[in-house]
């Protein structure tokens, strides 16, 4: 990994999740620290970024690198938890039932990743499902039902969630630009997890099966044309 | 540019980021006015405009509360001065205040702005040498206008009329 990368580039979109991960735009312009669990699972993450090999803290810190990397290291390791923790902060629901559910359901996915020990191709395309998803069920279905106003989606969502009672769904409405933010936000997030330091096991794993098993059958056409 | 020269030079900048991030979620600032102004005020460099304040006194005096406090708002925009929020809170109890009744929606305004001078003067304390005021700490104001926000039997004492504006 380039010094570049590892000094300037990453620190700076990690940070800037870190940042407006907790924006909220409403008729102020809010900054809303973690809350606890946020914390958990932002380890979590961590856990499973390095499990994964999508972060290779070794490649970041490790004796044989200057003190001056080191430290570099160090503040992308510390960045990316913050960020990560932000990012929870962002897509979960602020409060009632929605805000439990998707706590307890982020929990469990990724403890269940973490169980599975998938490698990082398919650890950062379920981190962008996951992200993905809750996006879509903060800022589109719920921000819908607290709307005051009302509108098409609203309507819709109510006759399929006819019986239940709303209150425990609805959230203090954003100003759409907190969306759309958020939307900025995740991407950048994902984009800063996919230039993370990777561990190259993974890539061994999968490429030098498929080198072998290639070397093997070009020996076979030679052996063919050789006559052997 | 040498790899040790980028690595020293990310360093500072994502330890510099880091502190303002950290600085913007404990100040929560409004306006770009505010962050300019706290940032400058962090280093001793923030001044307010003194016409504009005096502008704001001459209108406070003279009881003309509105205009006062569109002076003072001018005079201090990333309202980082303890002094300018101690007369903008005093605006709203001097507003607020009446014989029968006060107006709990400028009081609340006035709280949260004497809560700020308070929070902005070194140690918390602030002390106004101004002879036209009756309450001149910060600390006697926020509780003036903590006790007319707190609603109890005394409200119906009758002879609150009889009190006076501080």
């Amino acid at each position: 990994m380039s010094p570049t990368r590892e000094a300037v580039s990453l620190p700076a979109l990690l940070l800037t999740v870190a940042w407006l991960g907790g924006v909220r735009v409403t008729d102020r312009i809010g900054l809303v620290p973690p809350p606890l669990f946020a914390l958990v699972l932002g380890l979590l993450l961590l856990g499973v970024l390095i499990k994964s090999g999508a972060l290779a803290p070794d490649r970041l810190m490790h004796p044989s690198r200057s003190a001056l990397a080191n430290v570099n290291g160090l503040v992308v390791i510390a960045a990316t938890f913050f960020a990560s923790v932000q990012a929870f902060n962002l897509i979960t629901p602020d409060a009632g039932l929605p805000h439990l559910l998707c706590n307890l359901f982020l929990f469990v996915l990724l403890l269940n990743t973490l169980a599975a020990s998938p490698d990082r191709v398919r650890v950062l395309r379920s981190l962008l499902v996951i992200f993905g998803f809750a996006f879509v069920m903060k800022f589109i279905v719920l921000a819908a039902l607290s709307d005051p106003a009302g509108g098409t989606l609203k309507r819709v969502l109510l006759v399929m969630l006819e019986g239940l009672t709303l209150g425990t769904l609805t959230q203090s409405p954003f100003h759409a630009s907190t969306g759309y933010l958020a939307f900025f936000t995740i991407v950048i997030f994902m984009i800063a997890l996919a230039l993370l330091p990777s561990d190259g096991k993974f890539l061994m794993a999968k490429f030098v099966p498929r080198l072998e098993r290639s070397r093997a059958d070009d020996g076979d056409v030679i052996d063919r044309a050789e006559g052997r | 540019m040498g790899e040790r020269t980028v690595r020293a030079l990310g360093l500072v900048a994502a330890l510099s980021y880091a502190t303002f991030i950290a600085w913007l979620y404990v100040r929560q600032p409004q306006s770009i006015a505010e962050v300019t102004g706290g940032l400058s005020a962090s280093i001793g460099a923030y001044h307010i405009d003194q016409q504009a304040f005096d502008d704001g006194l001459r209108f406070f005096r003279r009881d003309q509360f509105e205009e006062a406090r569109a002076a003072l708002a001018r005079a201090d925009p990333a309202q980082q001065d303890a002094r300018t929020e101690f007369y903008l809170a005093y605006s709203y109890y001097r507003q607020g205040w009446g014989r029968l009744y006060q107006d709990d929606r400028l009081f609340a305004r006035g709280l949260e702005h004497v809560k700020k001078a308070i929070a902005l003067a070194p140690s918390g304390r602030l002390v106004v040498d101004d002879p036209d005021l009756q309450m001149r700490s910060a600390d006697e104001l926020k509780a003036e206008l903590e006790a007319g926000l707190h609603a109890d039997v005394s409200d119906l004492n009758p002879l609150r009329v009889f009190g006076h504006r501080k």
